[in-house]
């Protein structure tokens, strides 16, 4: 599998994540899309890393991981605390940041 | 003090200390009476007495060192300036020692004739403390050894005379009195003040002692012609105070107030300071100074003589009478015969003063002072008559009497330098005689009268429609204190002894204080006042002329005054009754000046308010308006332009952040994707 085959297929993992983002509703579906541009990102550290053969960058994968399971966490939290407070996981009916 | 001090400067030392008492003693009594002279009670006027009588006992007491030359004095500096010019002081010699023990002596008489004569007065207290600043001030101002001190004791007596005047402020006539007599004697004051000036701005010193010193100087440096014009406006000053024509208007108006204090005040002291001021600074007079002087006590002399002949009033034929004899001894001074002129002031404050306590007498029995209501009364107040009768005949010069004495020394003084003057005064001292027997007969002879007879139409002198000088009404009723003993119609009776007593005192002085000055008795009066030309002999033929002139004087009073009997043989009757009309209305001097002053000033004011009724205020008034309007402007301004900006930002900032506000939607997903755009375009853009 060449290069640019899986740069095509991280870049659109990435842009899914992207657009995932920008439509879900549901907050989980948001969380289940950052966790889709981490590991597109991911993906790329490790195809670099082994194109280049720098060890760097696999150790940058795992960070990866890892920081997204932290991340995982604290939104899941965030996520039940809201459910909890605000009785809905719908993102767009959460407006506490209008100005 | 050192041992090389000689007894004679011992003795002077000690004595020295003790003049600051003098005037201090009725100073401190005045505060005492005027704090808590009400509760006091009886006691407030015997304070005043005693505090009187010790200055007395002082003055008794530096009487020695006074007869033997010597001039006691007593200075210390003014304002804390070192300047000697500025020392202000208390020097005693003989002519101050005169006045002080005239000024203590009947002082004290004339207050303790007061406590009967002002009894059950609702103002008791007040009238002692009055009295007692009276007295202060007159003592500081015959003892001042500086212009500047003697000044303020000048204007104090003024004062005090006002506040005394006016005392039965109640009464208009009484509160106009006082008026007129404080703002005419302030003309005088003026001229006295400016030759203060005029003498300071000259040499710089003010001090009597060096007056001598002053004259040579001012001589030797070629400016005698300053000497006459100082001298004429310093007796300018005297001429306020001591009433002289053309000042003399206020004097009449000032027997309102109490009798007592017409007595004191208003015929043996305080206008008598005129007299001690022309003597106080004579040597600054220069010949043409003192032919002022001379020819304005001449014509004060014979007009007031006059207008004394017509008057009705008791009080006003002695008004008058005091105004002659000042004149008097302006005439003396004028004729620089200035020890006979002091002489006939210490003998008049004795005759005159007891006058004035006799017609006090007379008004706080009998409850009038009109004479054609008054009559018989020797029988009622044979004290009171007697007594009256002495001092009139003091003043008329009845030979050996005190008058005599001092009258013959100033016609001496007259006939040897001028006869003209000589036989004036012979007129004048005829006259004399005249009113003031016609006075007596009038009181204490004849019928008995009344007090509430009728008011006789004849003869009843109006003065209330032209004596005063604004225009109220001067006399509105008697002096007589405004209180009611007995029924109208009693029975006049004798005073009390509380009132003669004090009679009898000046009575024993109106007929031997005269003495001091004979040559019978050496002139002690004359050393004591350094004049060493005193007549050794007494002078037969003017002894004659006195007679002459009581004789005639008197015989004129009795068939005229007292009789009524027309003497003007028939065709000289309608120039008589003019000149009596003349006189009887004062030669119309209030008329003269309420025509010539007071009316023009009066109306100048009155258009000076209209002045500044209209333009002053006005143009206050429209610079107040256009202030306004400017503010209204301004304010306008301020409101639109001013606030508009301020308002003006607000609203921008509103409206930014207003817009602003929308951007921030609180969906997240919305930032979101400002981000990316921006991140695509950034990138997209960087690429290209």
């Amino acid at each position: 599998m060449s290069t640019q085959a899986v740069l095509l297929i991280t870049s659109a993992v990435f842009c899914l994540g992207i657009y995932g983002i920008l439509v879900r509703r549901n907050a989980i579906g948001v969380l289940l899309s950052i966790e889709l541009i981490l590991n597109a990102a991911a993906v790329n550290f490790v195809l670099f890393g082994s194109a280049r053969a720098n060890v760097h960058a696999h150790a940058f994968a795992l960070f990866i991981i890892a920081l997204a399971a932290c991340e995982a966490v604290v939104a899941l939290a965030i996520i039940l605390a809201l459910s909890r407070s605000a009785n809905t996981v719908s993102v767009d009916r959460i407006n506490l940041l209008k100005g | 003090m050192h041992a090389d001090v000689s007894h004679a400067e011992a003795v002077r030392l000690l004595v020295n200390t003790r003049l600051f008492w003098i005037p201090l003693l009725p100073l401190i009594a005045f505060v005492i009476l005027i704090l808590i002279g009400r509760r006091l009670g009886s006691l407030a006027p015997w304070l005043s007495v005693a505090a009187l009588a010790s200055a007395a006992g002082l003055t008794f007491s530096i009487a020695k060192p006074v007869f033997d030359g010597v001039t006691l004095s007593q200075r210390w500096d003014w304002l804390s300036t070192t300047n000697p010019a500025w020392s202000i002081g208390f020097a005693v010699d003989g002519l101050s020692w005169l006045m002080l023990f005239v000024v203590t002596v009947i002082g004290t008489m004339i207050q303790l004739y007061s406590i009967g004569y002002m009894h059950g007065d609702k103002r008791f207290s007040r009238f002692f403390a009055y009295l007692s600043l009276f007295c202060a001030s007159m003592l500081g101002l015959v003892m001042a050894d500086h212009f500047l001190l003697l000044f303020m004791c000048w204007e104090l007596v003024g004062v005090c005379s006002y506040l005394l005047i006016s005392f039965w402020f109640e009464k208009p006539a009484a509160a106009a009195a006082g008026r007129k007599a404080f703002l005419t004697t302030r003309v005088g004051d003026v001229g006295l003040l400016l030759g203060i000036f005029l003498l300071y701005t000259l040499v710089g010193d003010l001090r009597f002692l060096h007056l001598d010193i002053i004259r040579a100087s001012l001589i030797e440096s070629g400016k005698g012609g300053y000497l006459t014009l100082i001298s004429a406006l310093i007796f300018f000053g005297a001429v306020g105070k001591s009433a002289q024509i053309p000042l003399h208007v206020w004097l009449p108006d000032a027997m309102e107030g109490p009798t007592s204090v017409s007595a004191l005040i208003h015929a043996a002291t305080m206008v008598a300071a005129g007299v001690y001021l022309v003597a106080r600074s004579f040597a600054l007079f220069t010949p043409d100074s003192l032919q002022i002087v001379l020819v304005l006590g001449l014509v004060t002399h014979l007009l007031a003589a006059t207008v004394a002949l017509t008057m009705t009033d008791i009080k006003r034929v002695l008004a008058y009478s005091t105004l002659s004899q000042l004149g008097l001894m302006m005439v003396a001074m004028g004729l620089e015969a200035r020890t006979a002129a002091m002489f006939h002031l210490y003998a008049h404050a004795f005759f005159k003063a007891l006058m004035f306590l006799g017609a006090g007498s007379v008004i706080h029995a009998a409850h009038t002072q009109e004479l054609g209501e008054l009559g018989g009364l020797l029988k009622r107040m044979p004290w009171t008559g007697g007594l009256f009768l002495a001092a009139a005949l003091s003043m008329c010069g009845l030979p050996f009497l005190s008058g005599f004495w001092s009258k013959d020394a100033i016609l001496l003084a007259a006939r040897e330098s001028e006869p003209v003057v000589y036989w004036l005064l012979v007129l004048g001292a005829t006259m004399t005689c005249c009113y003031v027997l016609r006075l007596w007969f009038r009181c204490f002879l004849g019928p008995e009268a009344q007090a509430s007879a009728a008011h006789g139409g004849h003869g009843k002198h109006k003065s209330a429609h032209h004596a005063s000088m604004v225009g109220a009404p001067s006399r509105a009723d008697t002096s007589s204190p405004p209180r009611s003993h007995g029924a109208p119609g009693s029975v006049a009776h004798e005073s009390p002894a509380i009132m003669v007593g004090p009679m009898a005192v000046l009575g024993i002085g109106a007929l031997i204080a005269g003495l001091a000055g004979s040559p019978w008795m050496g002139n002690p009066l004359y050393h004591l006042l350094g004049d060493h030309h005193a007549h050794e002999h007494l002078d037969i033929p003017l002894l004659f002329m006195t007679a002459g002139i009581l004789a005639v004087g008197g015989g004129l009073a009795w068939v005229v005054g007292f009789k009524r009997r027309n003497l003007l043989p028939e065709p000289l009757r309608p120039i008589g009754r003019l000149a009596y009309n003349l006189a009887a209305h004062k030669y119309y001097f209030d008329e003269l000046y309420a025509f010539a002053i007071i009316r023009p000033f009066l109306s100048l004011t009155r258009s000076l308010s209209i002045f500044d009724g209209r333009v002053v205020d006005g143009a206050v008034n429209g610079a107040g308006r256009i202030g306004w309007f400017l503010g209204q402007w301004e304010e306008r301004f301020d409101r639109t332009i001013v606030d508009g900006i301020v308002n003006g930002m607000g609203a921008v900032a509103q409206a930014l952040g207003g817009a602003g506000r929308r951007l921030q939607t609180g969906y997240i997903q919305q930032y979101l994707l400002v981000v990316i755009i921006a991140a695509v375009t950034l990138s997209v853009l960087v690429q290209l």
